[in-house]
């Protein structure tokens, strides 16, 4: 005859009934932080909302019957060449070439957004890198790579942009390595851009390095590649996200200003800081031509730094605003 | 005449007299007389100093230069008059105490010097004509980059062997005398030539054939240096030039009140003697004239409306334009002349896709010159160019020939591309510039404003025949372009006004011998030859390029109606057979003056206002 286990019930006071209590993922914590911050969530609509006008720009333009380039300035200047203001065709009006306020605004989305993504790609890559490296091995590589962050970072940034810029405008730089245009307008802010990058992320590493896990990992015989991109990375992909994040904006602001000195995207490319150089001989009798292009930028840049301070707080909890 | 045209819309009335301004859709200016008092600072403002050689006399070639110094810097042998039309445009003896005694044969020219005319501080002392030799030897002086020493190499006797042996050295004992110009004495100085030249005079009335101080001038040998040293021979001087220490050549620091990018202050040259110049030719009123930098042109114009200036010498934003050009109490204070000066866009016949005829055809047909003219301004910023020489320098000859004539001059899509179809780099005859040569086109232009308002309208008429223009912007944009080795493709950058009341003055734009390596202002290089490709540094298609030279020494030998003619013929076959330009405005002089100036003339030979006339109203200057 099998024997059957007898059920053993602890003797004690009655159980109370359970609480509801429901285990939360990393992801849900985050999100569940994130969107009761409704700035952040403001700007993170935002920027959808811009980027997707600026992959729909060729679609708008159709739509709209005018390309960024095309001049209507025969209809949309006056006989003194005086730009005319917004109507029912030109919704923000045109500047002084005859040229589409609006559409020229969406296109510039395009190029505000791929210099700041793109850009910032490129640095946070090779920012997380060298931040790496750096905070992991310490020592004379650690020296060497924070003393080049120092020195990077002590350059007057828009000159020495200015000046490259300016060189490699024309032709190219580095055997055509470098073509003039928006190639180099992103080369350039990505190579002022990475050692703030880099410095965070080496910090982070320095902290990390020192956990039990990394210790745990080394005594199961990791290796330093291992340890580096499997076990610290992955704890630096919050500060990289947050920092990330507030780079773009950054990013396309400078931008912004190099195409405001008249050294960025070509002209033909619509940009809002070579909008905003182009208005500036107008504004006072054609608010339109500053006025959207510089909404634009702020609302942008601000979203951006709103998603940024949101994710941060998201991410980490115990940071203080 | 004058040379690279600086911003502003200027010109000259023309030679000939004919002033053109209806037509031009303004009205010559009768200028501003409201009882001229002696004294006060005369202010204005420029968006850009663009000097091509630095102030230097010898080397600079700008509009502005030429006005700045025959009004009120220098004395050269022959002179004007500072007036407009026509009577502006006449010679009369300046440093000069005559007109020069010209042999038979028009080879030789004697001229004897006044006396009495001085340098200023810190030089103190008679101006002679070893001074005036001496600007010659300069000119001759490869490294000064004299740029337009065509005018006298190779017609003055034995200027262009001494240039060739290398000009002014260090040691002055190692130097050759120049066979064709003899110092008499202090006052007489004679010039033997190649060959008549109906012009010789005109060419002796430029800057560059000025006197010159050897003692301070020897010290600068290179390109531009002397122009923070010169010293006066006219009714002003440079602020500070008494402070200028000549003992040396190290002792010499900058004269202060001349810096090339941010202001140019004159003062009264203290040495000056009115008793050897005329009141037609300079009144000199005012005490005291600067000339300072603003980038922002809106500004210069709000500074004039306010009365912080009396002149803008920058050119005037499109409401500005509108503004003082339909505001009746403003019209006496916008002053404009008609100008011998053509604005153009220069296509380089060794750089593709402009090495082709047929592209170059095609820009002339589907470039929107209305379009760039708004970009200017408007109407009153001149005529829509149909051809090199301005209408009035032809006297309204070729006033109808328009090769490339289009409706409303708005371009012409259609002749653009049966002009396209035949060039090798539309590969598939659709009409399009399909090669990859016609891609990123380097398109070199100006910083202000106006050249930045053209930049897309170039950009979108080349857009429509297949050329994509890689616009850059340069505030030394004219450098670049006459710099030989930078083979720039196309540039919107230059305007030529007149040196002098002749069409040979455009020619020399064409004339392969005028190519320099720098300061070379034949941008097309029109004539250009596989050997001096070569020496110069020049890459491209440098073969089979079409000369002119022999068509412009057959222009220079004639006189009078046949001179004009042929000028006239030679214009045609250059729009019709080379195509170097697509030439767009034939610009007028406007300037926009404050209430404060009281007397107000304008310059037909410089194209800029009679400096030398202009005075103001102290009560009215804020």
């Amino acid at each position: 005859m099998a024997t059957v286990a007898p059920e053993i019930h602890e003797a004690g006071p009655p159980a109370e009934p359970e609480t509801d209590v429901v285990g939360l993922s990393p992801r849900q914590l985050f999100w569940a932080r994130f969107k009761q911050d409704k700035a952040a969530v403001a700007g993170l609509v935002i920027i959808i909302v811009l980027i997707v006008l600026a992959l729909a720009a060729p679609l708008i333009a159709k739509l709209v019957g005018h390309g960024p380039n095309d001049l209507f300035q025969r209809e949309m200047t006056d006989s003194f060449g005086v730009p005319k203001g917004p109507n029912a065709d030109f919704w923000f009006g045109a500047d002084q070439a005859g040229r589409d306020v609006f559409v020229r605004a969406i296109y510039g989305a395009r190029t505000s957004l791929i210099v700041g993504l793109v850009a910032t790609g490129i640095a946070v890559f090779f920012g997380t890198i060298v931040g790496i490296l750096a905070g992991y091995f310490g020592g004379k590589i650690d020296t060497a790579i924070s003393r080049t962050i120092d020195v990077v970072l002590s350059m007057p940034i828009l000159l020495f942009a200015i000046g490259i810029v300016a060189a490699c405008g024309t032709t190219g730089c580095l055997n055509g390595l470098i073509e003039p245009g928006l190639t180099l307008v992103i080369f350039v802010i990505a190579l002022f851009s990475w050692p703030y990058i880099a410095r965070i992320v080496r910090g982070n590493t320095l902290s990390i390095r020192e956990k039990e896990f990394i210790e745990a990992s080394r005594s199961l015989g990791a290796g330093n590649t291992r340890i580096m991109f499997r076990e610290v990375l992955p704890n630096l992909v919050a500060p990289i996200v947050v920092y990330s994040t507030l780079l773009i904006p950054t990013n396309i602001l400078f931008e912004a200003a190099l195409s405001f000195l008249g050294l960025g995207v070509p002209q033909r490319t619509p940009s809002w800081g070579g909008m905003l150089s182009d208005a500036t001989q107008y504004f006072r009798f054609a608010w339109w031509l500053m006025f959207f292009p510089g909404i634009f930028l702020i609302l942008t840049t601000l979203s951006f730094n709103l998603l940024g301070d949101g994710l941060r707080d998201a991410l980490d909890p115990r940071s203080n605003r | 005449m004058l040379a690279l045209s600086l911003l502003l819309a200027l010109g000259a009335a023309g030679c000939g007299g004919d002033d053109g301004g209806d037509e031009a859709g303004t009205e010559a200016s009768e200028g501003v007389d409201e009882g001229a008092e002696p004294g006060g600072t005369f202010r204005t403002q420029t968006d850009a100093f663009e000097w091509t050689g630095n102030f230097d006399p010898t080397g600079e070639y700008l509009a502005t230069f030429l006005g700045l110094y025959q009004n009120l810097l220098g004395r050269t042998l022959m002179g004007y008059n500072h007036v407009p039309d026509a009577e502006g445009n006449e010679l009369i003896p300046d440093l000069a105490e005559a007109e020069p005694e010209i042999s038979e044969d028009g080879l030789t020219y004697t001229f004897t010097l006044r006396e009495g005319v001085m340098w200023g501080p810190p030089l103190d002392r008679a101006v002679t004509a070893q001074d005036v030799e001496y600007a010659f030897r300069r000119i001759a002086t490869p490294a000064l980059v004299a740029q337009y020493g065509f005018y006298y190499l190779g017609v003055i006797k034995g200027l262009q062997e001494y240039s060739d042996a290398g000009g002014l050295t260090e040691d002055p004992e190692g130097e050759t005398p120049i066979e064709g110009i003899t110092v008499q004495d202090e006052r007489t100085i004679q010039f033997d030539l190649e060959a008549p030249t109906g012009d010789f005079l005109y060419r002796i009335a430029m800057p560059a054939a000025g006197p010159i101080p050897e003692e301070v001038a020897k010290c600068f040998l290179t390109a531009g240096e002397y122009g923070r040293f010169v010293i006066s021979s006219g009714p002003y001087m440079i602020e500070g030039s008494d402070q200028l220490d000549i003992t040396s050549c190290d002792t010499m620091q900058a004269i202060s009140g001349f810096n090339p990018n941010q202001r140019l202050i004159l003062e009264r040259n203290p040495n000056y003697d009115p008793e050897t110049d005329t009141p037609e030719a300079r009144e000199n009123f005012f005490d005291r004239f600067e000339m300072t930098l603003n980038t922002n042109a809106q500004d210069i114009f709000d500074r004039v409306r306010q009365g912080q200036l009396e002149l803008a010498y920058a050119s005037e934003p499109s409401e500005v334009v509108r503004e003082y050009s339909t505001n009746a109490d403003l019209e006496d204070r916008y002053q404009i002349n008609s100008g011998d000066r053509t604005w153009y866009i220069t296509m380089n016949l060794t750089q593709p896709p402009f090495d082709d005829i047929h592209v170059r055809k095609a820009a002339n047909w589907i470039m929107d010159k209305e379009g760039l003219r708004r970009a200017w301004g408007g109407e009153p910023k001149g005529l829509i160019a149909n051809h090199i020489v301005p209408d009035t320098m032809f006297n309204n000859n070729l006033e109808d020939y328009a090769p490339y004539a289009t409706e409303g001059d708005a371009g012409n899509l259609e002749e653009a591309q049966n002009e396209m179809r035949q060039s090798k780099y539309d590969t598939d005859q659709d009409g399009m510039c399909d090669a990859p040569q016609c891609k990123g086109v380097l398109h070199v232009t100006r910083t202000t404003d106006v050249w930045a308002n053209m930049a897309p309208i170039i950009e979108e008429s080349f857009a429509k025949i297949g050329i994509e223009l890689n616009t850059r912007q340069f505030e030394d944009s004219y450098t670049i372009i006459q710099t030989v080795k930078r083979q720039v493709p196309v540039s919107s950058t230059p305007g030529w006004g007149k040196d002098y009341a002749d069409a040979s003055t455009f020619m020399v734009l064409f004339d392969s011998r005028s190519i320099l390596p720098e300061g070379n202002v034949n941008y097309s290089l029109v004539g250009l030859t596989p050997e001096t490709a070569q020496e110069l540094g020049a890459t491209g298609t440098v073969e089979g390029i079409t000369s002119v030279d022999d068509a412009i020494d057959s222009c220079n030998e004639l006189m009078d109606e046949e001179r004009l003619d042929c000028w006239q013929e030679l214009d045609q076959q250059l729009m019709e057979e080379i195509v170097p330009w697509v030439p767009y405005l034939q610009g007028n002089a406007d300037f926009v003056i404050s209430d404060a100036v009281s007397k107000y003339v304008f310059d037909q030979a410089s194209g800029d206002p009679a400096w030398a006339h202009l005075a103001i109203d102290q009560d009215l200057q804020q």
